[in-house]
């Protein structure tokens, strides 16, 4: 009997063995790789898809060419909400990248969650000049003084337009509406003349709904956006916030609203498709859309209510950060990296090819950039729009580990009014569940 | 003689305390592998919800706070949980049903002995190979609202076109929709296997009784077929329960949380929010469902089945 | 007895008019994933056949080790869920000792945990261990299987006992008697098994999705879902032809061994 169990237990450690393998096996293909000192590789997480991403890679690929100390392997990981899902998984193990690109949203949760190294280690150590970068985004991105992250990707929302369809509905097609009672009153006209066309579709997406309290002034958290102290509930005004669904209720009931819920995808390629006219989303993809349309695209600032300055927009897009986790000369070659993408010729290419903005001015200066903004105006939109914003807590974007779940509970409400409910319930359920997300937020960290 | 005999009885009770011994070593051993992994990979992370479900926790998911019942308080006042509760009972009441009974129609007609019928049975189970992410592609064509299959065969019969994925009264359907499409496979194959064990005698005396087709279907068919049908019951509602991956990839909990079903709920909660503690309380919540359904179905369902 | 023919061309009809619903979302996936994007999106018939969409997928996706890494996983569950079950089935069909029953009712009663319900502190343990993103990671987790052990129980209850006592008066042990005689005997139940198996493995969402973040290892389910991410603007003809990639496998397992899965899951299911 005992010969039995030792047989059975060879024929079960054989399996282990087996299966162990293929972990073994990779960890050595790491080290060997690591201690041979050819190329330091720096793992890059991000989460540009699409024309975005081709851009990147592009980047990626004349970096590790124009050098042979480090290679950069770029891993997407889906939308910026799954990429960070992932991190927040696999944070503090060896699955976790050198460097990560991360939307502005996160910005608290990464400091937070102490895995990762402030970027201004590697300036200070380098004495690396970061006053050549647009002034917006260094303030937005520095806090105390201080740079917890390397910029990289911004762009503001902006609204898209077919020319044509303007034409057709005898519109100006080069005075895009600028209130929210203008848009609607040309989405009536689009309609009118088209019926297979709606007028005007906004995304379910929260990074909307602060743009839009932004250029009304509005704040999205208390205390000064969260920048004074800790956000303890919401800071805009019932008035502010009901102006927006309020605005969008119109135009559901005109019969001229799109409703893509929150698909992003399906709502450019309807734009695309001719279904609706005009549409608000990151100027990001500013290339992608003039490219891929069949008709003439304008793109224009985004609009405020009627009676309201516009204050302007709130930087979206994401910055780089420095994982604590990773060896020092993996880190040290991470930055090199880092600096590489903030030179003006990789800002231009970069912001020609997608639409995002070039964080180093210098780069609108490149060849490439002048002969862009020839062919394609709509590029300069984006940079005029966020040159023209008043810089104020508003503008400048809330803090809070929590915003991420903020934005479901806002996408949630901004859905049940599409779909006809009453915006003042609708209104009530936003706030009183965002008040809850913060608070459970708060308890969880002891506050 | 007495002495001797006692002696007798202890050196055999001895050795057969001793085989006792032998026997349930040896049968542990064999168990061993499956109890090891069933206590790693069930028990302990079971008892560690349990545990969880208690606290808040940091980004990591350790333990941080001690709230006692706060958190299924919590998920009992929430409006958000009461939906995602609510729609898992309807999408459970929708597709089930439906399943078993798209299901067993197909299996009777390709029960019947017809040349080319083996064709059939490959196309009707063709689903069982094909995989959630798969499916949800294939059925994210169809719901398309500018160009897919669904809304276009509406527009050609004048019907306005459905969003099927971004209106809350549609949503809950389509994913339904997706998922009896992508459970026909396994449960026609079930359930196929199940009418060609009944005992084809039975068919012939009620032929020589002439009796009709339905006759035959209700009171031979059906009732032979039960513990089949119970089986085939039980797990597709457990399955039901269990629903993840064409809600991430189709609709993402959305619109207003109407396809936020547990499952979905515990992953957003718990790896999106980084909250364990809440998704703790509804995965215990989600155990103690499936525990009661299974329950109640064993009690009623056992009794009614007819078994051969 | 034969059908009457009006009542064969119902069937007929029947036959093909419910299994051409059944199919059509797979064959509209399959015809897409040959067809130019301009054509699909024009609403248009194939206009022209075109092989675009594979090149594509397979030069921009690493489709081929997303595939290596669904084989290797699959296969390693597959082998682990049959070696644990036929140990388990083993010890509750022919070794008698204490507690043998209970034991039995508690790998039962395992059926009624939902995986999803513990997947948290699962995830924490893989982590903990060190297993991300590692086919042991992928694999572990799932070796013990309630389903299988009760399927090949059933199987195993129907090789008589006395052979065993035979062979164990012959000085063949227990081990033995399993492998070389028990196992040959359950052949069909195993395949049955493996294959079911392999198909659920192939097939899994949530976990690959929690316990991968990287090409190395993630499986072609992930790498699936993450194209449809990628893939913006609908490229409805690459992410079919990345689909049928992923399908084919499976279909092709299911065509060959419906049969033993048909007749094996019912009788585990049943009898």
């Amino acid at each position: 009997m005992k010969k039995n169990s030792i047989l059975l237990y060879m024929a079960l450690a054989v399996t282990l063995i087996l299966a162990a393998c293929g972990g073994s096996e990779e960890g050595n293909e790491a080290e060997a790789e690591g201690a041979s000192g050819e190329k330091q590789t720096v793992t890059f997480w991000h989460a540009m898809g699409g024309q975005a991403q081709t851009a990147l890679d592009d980047i990626v690929a004349g970096y590790n060419e124009s050098q042979d100390e480090v290679e950069v392997v770029a891993e997407y990981q889906g939308s910026y909400d799954e990429a960070l899902t992932m991190f927040n998984s696999v944070a503090g193990t060896d699955s976790a990248p050198t460097m990560m690109q991360v939307f502005e949203i996160g910005t608290q949760t990464m400091i937070d969650g102490g895995q990762i190294t402030p970027i201004q280690e590697f300036i200070d150590a380098d004495d690396y000049d970061m006053s050549n970068l647009e002034e917006n985004i260094t303030t937005y991105y520095s806090q105390d003084d201080m740079f917890y992250s390397m910029p990289f990707n911004s762009s503001t929302p902006v609204m898209y337009y077919n020319k044509d369809a303007f034409e057709e509905a005898g519109l100006d097609a080069e005075a895009p509406p600028e209130t929210y009672e203008a848009v609607e009153e040309v989405s009536r006209a689009i309609t009118e003349s088209n019926p297979d066309m709606k007028g005007f579709s906004l995304q379910a997406y929260g990074w909307l709904w602060e743009q839009l309290l932004a250029n009304q002034g509005g704040h999205l958290l208390n205390n000064e956006n969260g920048r004074e102290s800790a956000a303890t509930e919401i800071g805009w005004t019932d008035e502010q916030g009901l102006s927006i669904l309020q605005w969008v209720e119109n135009m559901v009931n005109d019969g001229t609203f799109a409703n893509y819920g929150t698909n992003g995808d399906n709502m450019a390629a309807g734009f695309l498709a001719g279904d609706v006219a005009m549409y608000m989303q990151s100027s990001a993809s500013v290339r992608e859309v003039v490219d891929n349309a069949d008709f003439e695209v304008g793109v224009a600032f985004i609009p405020h209510p009627e009676g309201t300055k516009r204050e302007g927009v709130v930087i979206g897009g994401a910055s780089l950060w420095m994982m604590n986790g990773a060896p020092e000369e993996e880190q040290q070659a991470a930055w090199e990296f880092m600096k590489y993408l903030q030179q003006p010729e990789v800002q231009a290419e970069w912001h020609v090819n997608t639409g995002y903005f070039a964080i180093n001015p210098a780069a609108y200066e490149e060849e490439v950039a002048v002969q862009a903004h020839e062919e394609t105006p709509q590029l300069q939109v984006t940079i005029d729009q966020l040159q023209s914003t008043t810089p104020s807590n508003a503008t400048q974007g809330a803090l809070g580990n929590f915003l991420p779940e903020g934005r479901q509970v806002v996408e949630s409400g901004l859905e049940s009014v599409y779909n006809g409910e009453d915006i003042e319930a609708a209104h009530e359920t936003i706030v009183e569940n965002y008040n809850q997300v913060i608070e459970q937020s708060n308890a969880a960290q002891g506050n | 003689m007495q002495s001797s005999s006692s002696e007798l009885k202890n050196v055999f009770l001895k050795q057969k305390k001793k085989t006792r011994r032998q026997n349930f070593f040896k049968g542990i051993m064999f168990l061993l592998p499956s109890i090891i992994l069933f206590s790693l990979f069930l028990f302990y992370p079971m008892i560690k919800t349990f545990y969880l479900s208690f606290f808040l926790t940091d980004m990591a998911g350790t333990p941080t706070v001690f709230v006692g019942l706060d958190n299924y308080i919590q998920l009992y006042t929430s409006d958000i949980f009461r939906k995602s509760f609510i729609s898992t009972f309807l999408f459970v009441l929708y597709i089930v049903p439906s399943s078993i009974i798209i299901a067993l129609f197909l299996a009777v007609l390709a029960n019947e002995k017809l040349k080319g019928v083996g064709l059939f049975r490959t196309m009707y189970s063709s689903t069982m190979g094909i995989s959630v992410a798969a499916g949800s592609i294939f059925w994210m064509y169809l719901f398309n609202p500018s160009m897919g299959l669904l809304n276009e065969a509406l527009g050609v019969i004048g019907i306005d076109s459905i969003g099927w994925l971004t209106d809350p009264d549609w949503a809950l359907i389509a994913i339904s929709l997706t998922t009896i499409w992508m459970n026909i496979g396994f449960t026609f194959l079930i359930l196929l296997g199940g009418l060609q064990s009944i005992d084809q005698s039975l068919y012939e005396n009620a032929n020589i009784e002439g009796a009709g087709y339905f006759r035959k279907l209700f009171q031979i068919t059906v009732p032979m077929l039960s513990p089949t049908l119970f089986f085939v019951l039980v797990v597709t509602i457990i399955n039901a329960f269990q629903t993840f991956g064409q809600i991430d990839i189709l609709t993402k909990g959305g619109p207003q949380y109407e396809t936020n079903l547990i499952v979905y709920s515990i992953y957003r909660e718990a790896f999106v929010n980084r909250q364990f503690g809440p998704a703790s309380a509804q995965a215990v919540v989600l155990f103690v469902i499936i525990l009661i359904m299974t329950a109640i179905q064993f009690k009623f369902a056992e009794r009614k089945v007819h078994y051969q | 007895m034969s059908i009457p023919l009006p009542q064969k061309i119902i069937l007929y009809v029947l036959l093909i008019v419910t299994s051409l619903m059944v199919f059509l979302p797979t064959a509209l996936a399959f015809i897409m994933s040959f067809m130019t994007n301009q054509d699909i999106l024009a609403g248009n018939l194939p206009q022209s056949f075109t092989l675009d969409n594979y090149k594509y997928v397979f030069e921009n996706f690493p489709m081929l080790q997303y595939l290596i890494n669904s084989f290797v996983v699959s296969i390693v569950i597959m082998i682990g869920q049959l070696l644990l079950s036929s140990l388990a089935a083993y010890a509750f069909v022919f070794l008698e000792f204490k507690g043998r029953d209970i034991i039995f009712y508690i790998f039962i009663a395992t059926m009624m945990i939902p995986f999803e319900a513990s997947v948290i502190p699962n995830f924490q343990t893989i982590r903990d261990l060190g297993w991300l993103d590692t086919y042991q990671g992928l694999t572990f987790p799932f070796f013990a299987m309630a389903f299988g052990t009760f399927l090949l129980r059933q199987n195993f209850k129907m090789i008589p006992k006395e052979l065993r006592e035979a062979s164990l008066i012959e000085g063949i042990g227990d081990f033995k008697f399993y492998l070389t005689v028990v196992l040959p005997v359950a052949k069909t139940s195993l395949i049955t098994l493996g294959v079911y198996g392999f198909l659920t493995s192939w097939n899994m969402y949530l976990w690959p999705l929690l316990a991968t973040t990287n090409d190395k290892v993630r499986t072609v389910q992930i790498g699936l879902k993450q194209m449809s991410s990628q893939e913006q603007l609908n490229q409805w003809g690459v992410l079919m032809a990345g689909s049928v990639i992923v399908v084919i496998p499976t279909l092709l397992l299911l065509f060959l061994g419906q049969k033993h899965l048909q007749k094996g899951l019912t009788d585990g299911a049943v009898k």
